[in-house]
């Protein structure tokens, strides 16, 4: 287990190492000279300009300019914001909390909601029930969050009443969740329906039968723990579609997590800012593959001795 | 690099501290919450520009002098001033009684720490606006000197604006200042500023007003005035209408019905000193010919455009710099001006070789948001008329920025050059400086000639000399099409305001003012 551990590792450290020359050359994808287009405003002089440059060292050749960015990031320093003068690495763990409670509430919104539709659909596939189910589950994957989220607004805040249309407080998390989760809820359905089908299909689900259990143990005990291991699988790949979905959620309701300082700093073209996300949201979704796998392999032994 | 103060408590526990720093607090009754599409970039005013910045700075701190209803500087920190004979030298006295939001009095030592400290090892970004300062001298605890190397006829309108605002000397060696602190004189004292997400400021019990046009000299009649984030345009109606906001830039498209329901009141700020306006790539044809630009200002309509798209909330400005700022003349301004007149655009069309068979091809550069790309899309229908054909470029104002000075500083570019709906907003006709003096914000349009008539709209000191000067350079880039004014204000100048707000208004040059606004039931 502990040598698959470290193999998860090593996998994870290089999808963070190459993040690390993306955001090395992002600075120079961009059209332009970087420095004048992040200090656009003309009251900067060309003194001024010349000194940033040397700051940031875009003086300097790009090899240089990655080992170091790398010896920074080492230190854990991802340099300072353009706008406001602020510790990067600050900033992004002041808002990371916020988008990672954002994150887990959606995807408990999306393993409940999608979990049982898809299991529901499965049980009574071929019904009306299935038609309907699975229906649902292509509109929810069709609909753009940022147009899900104004909906929910729309009935929830302007018409009902009972929530807050923006903020950062408890109450303000259950309409960006909602939005986030039911949306993401249509694909584990989807993936849960089939996985059950099959999982019904198998001999020893008709061998419980056979056996004379009630039918809820069979569904319960027997298949759907079966059915769980491409949904936890598959876990793994939906938060990191999470964390990027909060990226417009977050902004449609004014919660307050990294999302929205990416969109803030993509707009205000602080590159040390979206370096520092990029690199961020990397190492984040990178560690969270990681636990997901560790997960898979202790729930199905085959993962971790590789068969 | 980590502050030492987080470095030692890891990762971790800053993250948790992040989170309930986060969880903002719920309004209370005095509260008036104010929901705007970005959050400020600085406490401090001397590390941002944006306009979200200043409105907020506004609160916290005061300056030396204010602007009154017309835009002139007038006595507010400063009680009175003395100019040497050679225009070098201002004195000014300080009002007495005035105290910082720590509870120190505020007097010399803290306006000469605010200059110092816009010249300092980390300038101030509006630096160069402060003027060729050369001292700053404490005289005694209410006077203080500052002496220029030559004369400057921005200087005191400056010192109006929020670029110069009042930081008292308590901030000196905070680590925190400009990002979690920030100590003033201003209606508001600080409470917490939580990144992104909201500015809470309470009313200062001490303040007091000398020169800001208000009808309340006193403190703020209501407790705690709470800057709140909402990016989101029909979020923030959503939130006006369910009372989580009290006062917000509502979406253009949305307008109309607000009025027409009466739910909510529309206050638009006038004299914004906001500038919407032509300017070309003259460093290659076709705009290097004057003639391709007196055409491109011919063939566009701007009243009808605005008309269209803002409905009356924008107006026609023939000057090149906005309504409000000193030197705005809009009966001067349109004997210069281009009128709406597509048969003429056809004969300079036709003068300079582009016809029906042979049509002039460019492109137009636009910023993003505001509903400009409708009025772009107006443009090139009315340009097309005339026989130009033009592709909109809509970028935000960074890359925009960017993007014409490239323009401008590629004479051998085998495309067509471009030209732009370019926007400025401030407070004194020195932005004509700033953009058309060598080597010219953005490596535009420059001559020795202009170059001569700006310097003088610096070095002058008289206010009728300076007038003359500064009518001058608009005529002079009028006349020569660098500078075509089309319509002012051009962002973020509408709100929608609750009803259980009175009072609320917008001063010049965008800056709002709660010192009249009262709670009502």
């Amino acid at each position: 287990m502990l040598r698959f551990i470290a193999q998860r590792l090593v996998a994870a450290l290089i999808t963070i190492w190459v993040a690390t020359i993306a955001v090395t050359l992002l600075i120079h994808l961009v059209p332009g000279d970087p420095v004048r287009i992040m200090y656009s405003g003309f009251q900067t002089t060309p003194e001024q300009i010349e000194e940033i440059r040397t700051r940031l060292g875009l003086d300097q050749p790009v090899w240089r300019q990655y080992l170091m960015y790398m010896g920074r990031v080492l230190q854990g320093d991802l340099g300072h914001s353009i706008v406001g003068d602020q510790p990067v690495l600050t900033t992004l763990l002041q808002r990371f909390p916020a988008t990672l409670l954002l994150t887990i509430a959606s995807l408990f919104i999306a393993v409940v909601v999608g979990g049982s539709l898809g299991f529901f659909a499965a049980y009574r596939r071929g019904t009306v029930w299935d038609f309907g189910a699975m229906t649902l589950a292509i509109v929810g994957v069709s609909m753009p969050h940022f147009w899900l989220g104004l909906i929910l607004l729309f009935i929830f805040s302007l018409s009902l009443g009972w929530l807050p249309v923006g903020g950062s407080g408890f109450m303000n998390l259950i309409l960006p969740a909602m939005t986030l989760g039911l949306a993401n809820a249509a694909i584990l359905a989807r993936l849960t329906r089939s996985a059950m089908i099959d999982i019904f299909d198998q001999d020893f689900v008709r061998t419980a039968q056979a056996k004379g259990l009630p039918q809820t143990l069979v569904l319960y005990r027997h298949a759907l723990r079966s059915g769980l291991v491409p949904i936890v699988a598959m876990l793994g790949l939906q938060f990191a579609y999470l964390m990027g979905g909060a990226i417009v959620v977050e902004n449609v309701f004014a919660w307050n997590g990294v999302g929205r300082l990416a969109i803030q700093a993509v707009f205000a073209r602080d590159y040390p800012l979206i370096q520092g996300f990029i690199l961020f949201f990397a190492t984040v979704v990178a560690l969270a593959s990681v636990i997901i796998d560790v997960t898979y392999a202790l729930l199905d032994p085959r993962i971790r001795y590789g068969k | 690099m980590i502050p030492d103060r987080l470095r030692h408590t890891g990762p971790g526990a800053l993250a948790l501290t992040g989170f309930l720093t986060m969880a903002a607090g719920p309004a209370l009754a005095g509260d008036v919450i104010w929901a705007r599409y970005g959050d400020i970039d600085s406490l401090d005013p001397h590390r941002a520009t944006s306009t979200l910045s200043m409105q907020v700075w506004d609160q916290i701190y005061d300056t030396l002098l204010a602007f009154d209803e017309d835009g002139a500087a007038v006595p507010n920190l400063a009680k009175s001033w003395e100019v040497s004979d050679d225009g070098l030298s201002y004195t000014f006295m300080l009002q007495d009684g005035v105290i910082c939001h720590d509870g120190t009095p505020f007097g010399a030592e803290d306006v000469k720490f605010t200059v110092d400290r816009a010249f300092g090892d980390n300038p101030s970004l509006t630096m160069t606006n402060w003027g060729p300062i050369e001292t700053v001298e404490v005289i005694d605890d209410l006077t203080v000197r500052i002496t220029l190397e030559s004369t400057f006829g921005a200087f005191l309108p400056f010192l109006a604006d929020s670029f110069s605002s009042m930081v008292c000397l308590s901030n000196d060696d905070d680590p925190d200042f400009g990002s979690a602190t920030a100590i003033g004189t201003g209606p508001f004292k600080l409470d917490n500023w939580v990144q992104g997400d909201e500015v809470v400021l309470s009313r200062n019990d001490d303040y007091r007003n000398f020169g800001k046009p208000v009808e309340n000299d006193g403190p703020v009649q209501f407790d705690r005035l709470i800057v709140r984030t909402i990016p989101e345009a029909q979020t923030r109606l959503a939130a006006l209408r369910t009372g989580e906001a009290h006062i917000a830039e509502p979406p253009f498209d949305d307008i109309p019905d607000i009025r027409a329901e009466g739910d909510l009141d529309i206050v638009v700020a006038e004299k914004t000193g906001q500038n919407v306006f032509w300017q070309f790539t003259i460093s290659r044809p076709p705009f290097d010919d004057i003639r391709a630009r007196q055409a491109v200002a011919h063939a566009t309509d701007p009243e009808m455009a605005i008309d269209i798209i803002y409905g009356g909330l924008s107006e026609r400005e023939w000057c090149p710099i906005a309504r409000g700022v000193f030197g705005n003349d809009q009966d001067f301004c349109q004997q210069y001006g281009y009128e709406y007149d597509p048969d003429r655009a056809r004969e300079l069309l036709a003068e300079i070789g582009f016809g029906p068979d042979n049509p002039l091809n460019t492109t137009m550069y636009v910023w993003t948001g505001g509903n400009r790309h409708m009025l772009a899309e107006i443009f090139q229908a009315q340009l097309a008329q005339v026989g130009i054909n033009v592709s909109i470029e809509i970028l935000d104002i960074g890359t925009m920025n960017a993007r014409v000075r490239e323009q401008n500083e590629s004479p051998d570019d085998p495309s067509p050059g471009t030209f732009d709906m370019m926007t400025w907003g401030w407070y004194d006709p020195d932005i004509l400086y700033a953009l058309w003096h060598s080597p010219g914000a953005y490596s535009g349009y420059t001559s020795d000639e202009l170059d001569a008539k700006l310097e003088l709209t610096r070095e002058l000191t008289d206010e009728d000399e300076r007038l003359e000067a500064v009518q001058d350079v608009i005529r002079y880039l009028m006349e020569n099409a660098v500078h075509i004014g089309l319509y002012t204000p051009g962002w973020e100048w509408v709100f929608a305001v609750r009803p259980e707000i009175e009072g609320f208004k917008v001063g010049v040059f965008l800056h709002p003012m709660f010192q009249d606004v009262r709670l009502t039931d």
